[in-house]
């Protein structure tokens, strides 16, 4: 009867010895487990980070919480976000960030000239929100909204308007008779809109406009998988804190089902071409095995004429296939690691560390099962060569 | 009273091919005694081969009785065939007999694996064979790099290192020159008169059964004396 521990020292130092026969299938299967491992361990943060990189997919994943007008017949004070809102909604799982906005006209005077704009009065998470960068200057931040300066961020369109120029950063200008010093220029990406507009703390807004009470809220998701599950939540979170009967969300379904629809495609044609990937290396164990079988017949006769049980030749094929894609499975794995590494670095982000554990685990008893799979049918029919016929073959 | 190690009483073989019944062994008598080492001569394709395999449990007879050290063996199930010759036999055959990369230590190895020899015996049991055969200086060798001579060595010390009752040669010296086909019948007689094993050698060079104790031939199914 085999040992089990001559059967694993048999077959290791077999598969060791014959690796030249085996290193294509090896590095297929090392390979697809490499690549499962990155996508399964690095998905979720590759699609935020689409979400982040990309203006157009990131506006998918914007959502609009809104007071609708009560209409001309309602006599109390129009509903709007209480202090706390901003907190409320980022503590809901799949919210990336929220910000708060206000909209106000005013008009610029600049060398004894008026310019009339829309100025937005808005926290220090709104360019965060909307994948927002600067021209030049800066965006304002907590600071300025904590202290409510007097800062004004300009579109480029509004800039030009005014001044003339885009050189201003540092310039004052004074907004409805008040002084403001110009800190940053917007890029206004892909929503040219928002090159005529200006922005200001939602803070310094309330004191120096009348009536200003936040009606309007954008919250950005984590990914586009978060869109729904928010967009259902946020309302009754709300609602939860403060009166809202008019409040309502408005998602962009539409841009939604179609970036979906992309990265669904792109998915299924990652995932396939690793599954073909980890099936063309379980044929080729199977393959290889076939081939190994016929070329060891006479090994296999002379085995079982010194006393090897069927089951013995059974499980020494067997145990081969399973070192092979075993050690195949360890290869991958640290592609896997290596490439997890890579990816982070490319993102800029961290490793889900107990992900990248569990599906490395989950990788090695996928192969060490491809290598049973396929294994399997080779030992078959080695176990059940007659040994005559085995010994006379040539 | 000498006990035979095997017995063989009107053992017939027939092989078919297809409707067609071919009879090879016709009814043969046989009994081989310790320290016996028996010549089987013959024209090819008269079944010495067969017989041999049948002898070695390793091809089912069609009719007749085979005796192992007492023991009724020609109806045995497959399994416990290979049970009996892990401790019983040892096998030689022409050429290629040992495995695909592997030492020669590793080579005789496989036998005490299979008769579940443990592993710490196993190293003293693979020196004495080898030393039997004058192959220890090749011990950690790969066996594909040794000559033709030296690969048989090796496979006669391997047929020897589970100490079985008897060993079956088929034509062991068919592929060596004459110094060589010389120093291997010498290991086999050196072993069969030390141990008291019996040996039953399949044949074609007179000189080889010369060196025999007993000579048959095998001719239309019947074994013959000289
Ligand atoms: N499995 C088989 N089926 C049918 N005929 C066989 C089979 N094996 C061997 N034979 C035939 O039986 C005869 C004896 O073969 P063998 O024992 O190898 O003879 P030898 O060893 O004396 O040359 C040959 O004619 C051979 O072709
Ligand atoms: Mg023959």
């Amino acid at each position: 009867m085999l040992q089990l521990n001559d059967l694993i020292r048999i077959s290791l130092r077999q598969v060791v010895r014959q690796h030249k026969r085996y290193l294509g299938v090896l590095l297929a299967i090392a390979l697809g487990t490499g690549l499962m491992i990155v996508i399964m361990t690095m998905g979720d943060e590759v699609k935020s980070n689409l979400n982040k990189d990309l203006d157009l997919l990131g506006g998918a994943t914007i959502i609009k919480v809104f007071f609708e007008d009560g209409g001309a017949d309602r006599m109390d004070r129009p509903e709007s976000f209480r202090d706390g809102s901003v907190e409320t909604v980022n503590a809901l799982p799949g919210v990336n960030a929220t910000t708060l906005v206000h909209m106000a006209g005013g008009y610029a005077t600049f060398d004894k000239h008026d310019t009339d704009f829309i100025m937005f009065g808005v926290d220090e998470h709104y360019w965060k929100v909307n994948g927002l960068h600067q021209k030049a200057g800066e965006l304002f931040g907590k600071e300025a909204m904590d202290k409510r300066l007097r800062v004004v961020v300009l579109g480029e369109e509004l800039a030009m308007r005014i001044f003339g120029r885009l050189d201003v950063v540092g310039e004052w200008i004074s907004v409805n008779r008040v002084l403001y010093l110009v800190v940053g220029l917007l890029d206004a990406g892909s929503v040219s809109e928002r090159g005529k507009w200006g922005y200001t703390p939602l803070t310094t807004m309330m004191d120096f406009w009348p009536n200003v009470e936040p009606r309007r809220m954008y919250v950005r998701c984590n990914t586009w998988d978060d869109v729904g599950p928010v967009s259902e939540q946020v309302i009754t979170a709300i609602r939860a804190r403060q009166k809202a009967d008019h409040l309502r969300v408005e998602v962009a379904w539409e841009a939604l089902k179609h970036i979906k629809r992309i990265v669904w495609w792109v998915e299924l044609f990652i995932y396939f071409s690793i599954s073909a990937t980890l099936l063309l290396g379980g044929f080729g164990i199977w393959n290889g095995m076939m081939t190994a079988v016929k070329s060891r017949t006479r090994e296999i006769g002379l085995k079982k004429a010194m006393g090897a049980e069927d089951i013995d030749i059974m499980k020494q094929f067997i145990a081969e296939a399973v070192a092979l894609s075993f050690f195949a499975g360890v290869l991958g794995v640290g592609l896997g690691y290596g490439g997890v590494e890579l990816a982070t670095w490319l993102l800029k982000s961290q490793a889900p560390q107990d992900l990248l554990y569990l599906y490395s685990l989950m990788s090695i008893i996928f192969t060490v099962l491809l290598g049973l799979g396929a294994g399997f049918f080779p030992a078959l029919r080695a176990s059940r060569m007659e040994v005559v016929s085995a010994i006379r073959y040539e | 009273m000498r006990e035979p190690v095997i017995q063989v009483r009107g053992m017939t073989k027939d092989y078919s091919n297809g409707p067609q019944v071919i009879p090879i062994l016709k009814g043969i008598d046989l009994d081989v005694y310790p320290g016996d080492m028996v010549a089987i001569m013959g024209p090819s394709g008269m079944g010495k081969s067969t017989f041999l395999f049948i002898l070695g449990l390793l091809l089912p007879p069609s009719g007749g009785s085979y005796m192992v050290k007492g023991q009724e063996v020609a109806k045995l199930t497959r399994s416990q065939q290979a049970q009996f010759r892990r401790t019983f036999a040892g096998f030689v055959f022409q050429s290629c007999n040992l495995f695909e990369h592997t030492k020669v230590f590793e080579n005789l190895e496989f036998p005490l694996i299979y008769a579940g020899v443990p592993r710490k015996d196993r190293a003293a049991m693979i020196d004495e064979a080898l030393a039997k055969v004058n192959m220890m200086h090749r011990r950690n060798h790969p066996a594909n790099r040794l000559s033709g001579g030296e690969q048989q060595r090796v496979s006669i010390a391997r047929a020897l290192v589970n100490r079985p009752s008897i060993i079956f040669a088929d034509e062991p010296t068919g592929q060596l020159d004459l110094k060589h086909s010389r120093m291997v019948m010498e290991h086999f007689q050196r072993f069969v008169s030390e141990d008291k094993t019996a040996m039953v050698v399949v044949t074609h060079d007179p000189g080889v059964a010369e060196q025999c104790t007993r000579t048959l031939y095998l001719r239309d199914g019947n074994l013959y004396e000289q």
